[in-house]
């Protein structure tokens, strides 16, 4: 059982934190902390690709050392080097995450600016006596 | 030249969006006609594609040269090329119909708005376009991404409902980048035609399971299926009306069309039906979807929000066509996604025209429309017979092939549901139809001064109109036409096994 | 109202991780160099990069050269969100 959880134990991590941000972005009540748990949400799936991508047995990273001028390079192995495919889809899921967040954060200063307060509940109420205030008049 | 189209497609907008800006900057005036340009080509370019696919079958483009599975490729097969041409029009047509909403919502900021809704088309064109899983969650990024900026300008609690749609969309995509992850850690491969020759033998395995889990989770939310709906009336009614008019029609069917490739191209059918009862699952929530969707629109006084529960149903409808996994279910399906695209697409012109014109957005207070505005009220008309399945109408052939392949598969339950959300549909149009044609004149009004009480006409501007009666035109054309549509294309599109 | 959210989000936060979890079981050992995703497509990247690309860096060769479509995907993502907070933030009457 124990060598079980411990030759996988990359996976049972990045699941705990998953679950803490997705338990942020939809239990929480303040906008804010909903956007942190998005941001832990996603960093877990990085982590989770990254890991796909380790070889055991001493690989190295994958840039391929020459001595400068091109050639004269040792023989190529494919065990010698780490999976460089992983690293180059998270590079542009690492980007993603930061445009939504800033474009998430812009849109925390319009609520900011019209409502003045971040938490939902808050905004709930106020929205809620605005529309019954519609339907009186 | 015409190999090179499939690049195009997506190329063309992309640089127009990136010049948007430059151009803006100097002279505002001219953002418009540069944008209506750009479009233009895109459309000429996927008719052209979908034109050599019908005539030679499917091909692919590799980018850059490299072969797939190293490098990334375009496969144009009949759906896609069908899913082109519809996003291409619906975006031109949209753009040309933005004119007056903007000098309403967005005055001075044209040049953003013009860049936003070419990157809006360009990611939907993108996703449907590329043969690459990991390409199709980078377009879906473009498209939702452009969609938060464009919806959060709107009314009063448009801010809150874009917030709203940033968290729910986000989880919607990070599932879908999980399912790639999955995927990719079974097999190695990230290309479509590649995973779909290694994954038969593969199915018993959990991976790959929990890999097809999250993919149609994330696919659900994306496309708006019960119960992850939840972001989409708040967002799609506090938009402003050029935009909602944009994105409503083709974002939840791009979603759709993401779930068809998912489970025809790459799981094989028997996926769906033996190893994994998702075929019944998401039947039974397509069920629920209409049934609810019909409840809460018959609720609504609000028109926009009213179409928004009608356009909840109409997912509805596509996903029971692919549950029922016959032949006729599937045709039904790709065939209501083009029927349904145009008809919501109408709609939202419609509610455009409504409101620009200073009428608002409440159902009681369409008074005497047709006297003021008749062509916007002809076309809205012509609308609601293809929503309730009147033929000559498309709608009425979309429902057809649904129902039959409820029939064939044995689902009564389904098909007594399409039927009777026929009529929901029928109760909540002639509502409105009712008010604007049938409402009893003014009490005493044409004793007195006849010229003081004339209603006048006071039709829609221009590029309001001519979007809404080509719309129009073309739900009535598409009607007779759906058979021949289903001959040249359709029927190539829904796997051979059926 | 505030303990039905907190419900509902522990549910779907417990079943997500369940099947989460129930996926570990058949995933390969972590650091296997013979996995099918260290086996399939990336030896060919490894062993080819360096010539036909002439970049030591396999990782920038497979970013800019085999995949760069999705690097032009990325950069579009940022101008996107660039535009997007620009549309936001900017008061009317600001510029021009």
């Amino acid at each position: 059982m124990l060598e079980y959880i411990l030759a996988k134990y990359n996976f049972w991590i990045y699941v705990v934190l998953m679950m803490i941000g997705l338990y942020a972005m939809m239990g929480k009540r303040n906008l804010v902390k909903k956007l942190i748990g998005m941001n832990i949400f996603q960093t877990s799936i990085i982590l989770f690709f990254v890991s796909i991508g380790v070889k055991k047995g001493g690989a190295t990273v994958p840039i391929i050392m020459g001595d400068g001028h091109g050639h004269g390079q040792h023989l190529i192995q494919a065990a010698d080097y780490l999976n460089p495919l992983p690293h180059v889809l998270m590079l542009t899921a690492i980007v993603v995450s930061i445009a939504t967040t800033g474009v998430a954060l812009a849109t925390l200063i319009l609520i900011y600016k019209r409502y003045h307060t971040l938490e939902e509940d808050e905004i709930m109420a106020i929205r809620k006596e605005a529309s019954s205030y519609k339907t009186l008049g | 030249m015409s190999e090179q189209f499939p690049a195009l497609i997506i190329v063309v907008p992309l640089l127009g969006a990136f010049l948007t800006p430059i151009i803006g900057w100097r002279y505002r005036q001219l953002c418009r006609p540069w944008a209506l340009m750009i479009l233009a080509i895109p459309l000429c370019a996927s008719c052209e594609t979908l034109l050599e696919v019908v005539r030679t079958g499917p091909f692919s483009y590799n980018l850059g040269g490299w072969a797939p599975p190293w490098g990334i490729e375009y496969r144009v097969d009949y759906l896609s090329g069908l899913m082109l041409v519809l996003i291409a029009a619906i975006g031109l047509l949209a753009a040309f119909n933005a004119k007056p909403g903007i000098t309403m919502d967005i005055r001075g900021k044209e040049s953003q708005f013009y860049t936003l809704l070419l990157l809006q088309i360009t990611g939907l064109l993108g996703i449907v376009i590329t043969g690459d899983l990991f390409n199709v969650f980078v377009f879906l990024e473009i498209s939702s991404l452009s969609g938060y900026g464009l919806i959060a300008h709107g009314e009063d609690g448009a801010p809150m409902a874009t917030f709203n749609y940033i968290i729910i969309g986000t989880i919607g995509a990070s599932f879908y980048l999980l399912g790639v992850g999955y995927l990719y850690m079974a097999t190695g491969s990230l290309n479509i035609a590649d995973l779909a020759a290694i994954l038969p033998n593969l199915y018993h395995s959990k991976v790959i399971l929990v890999g097809f889990a999250f993919f149609t989770t994330g696919v659900a939310i994306k496309m708006g299926l019960f119960p992850l709906h939840v972001w989409m009336p708040d967002a799609y009614t506090t938009a402003p009306g050029p935009v909602s008019t944009l994105i409503a029609p083709l974002m939840t069917k791009v979603a759709a069309y993401i779930l068809i490739r998912i489970m025809f191209t790459l799981f094989q059918p028997e996926f769906s039906i033996s190893v994994v009862p998702v075929a019944t699952i998401l039947g039974w929530m397509a069920v629920v979807a209409i049934i609810i969707g019909g409840i809460k629109a018959l609720a609504q006084t609000d028109i926009k929000r009213m179409v928004t529960y009608i356009m909840i149903a109409e997912v509805g409808y596509i996903v029971m066509g692919i549950s029922v996994m016959n032949r006729p279910g599937l045709t039904g399906a790709i065939l209501h996604i083009v029927n349904d695209a145009c008809m919501i697409f109408c709609l939202f012109l419609v509610i455009g025209a409504i409101s620009y014109k200073g009428h608002g957005r409440e159902i009681y207070h369409f008074q005497h429309l047709n006297k003021k505005m008749p062509f916007t009220m002809a076309a809205f008309v012509i609308v609601a017979l293809s929503m309730c399945g009147i033929p000559p109408a498309c709608g009425f052939f979309s429902k057809w092939y649904l129902i039959m392949g409820t029939i064939m598969a044995k689902q009564w339950i389904f098909s007594i549901t399409l039927l009777g959300s026929s009529l929901v549909n029928g109760v909540l149009f002639f509502r409105i139809i009712e008010k604007a044609y049938l409402a009893p004149p003014e009490d005493g009004a044409h004793d007195h001064d006849p010229e003081e009480e004339d209603i006048v006409r006071d039709e829609a501007p221009a590029s309001m109109l001519i979007p809404i009666l080509i719309t129009a035109a073309i739900i009535i054309i598409l009607g007779p036409l759906s058979g021949k549509i289903i001959a040249a294309v359709i029927q190539h599109a829904v796997p051979a096994a059926f | 109202m505030k303990n039905w959210f907190k419900l509902i989000s522990w549910i779907a936060v417990i079943m997500t991780g369940a099947l989460l979890i129930y996926g570990i079981h058949d995933m390969p050992a972590w650091g296997d160099p013979n996995s099918p995703a260290n086996a399939h497509v990336s030896p060919h990247y490894i062993l080819e990069a360096s010539e036909k690309t002439a970049t030591p860096n396999i990782v920038s060769a497979v970013l800019a050269d085999y995949r760069g479509y999705d690097t032009l995907g990325e950069t579009t993502v940022i101008f996107t969100a660039a535009i997007s907070c620009l549309f936001l933030l900017r008061r009317r009457g600001g510029k021009k």
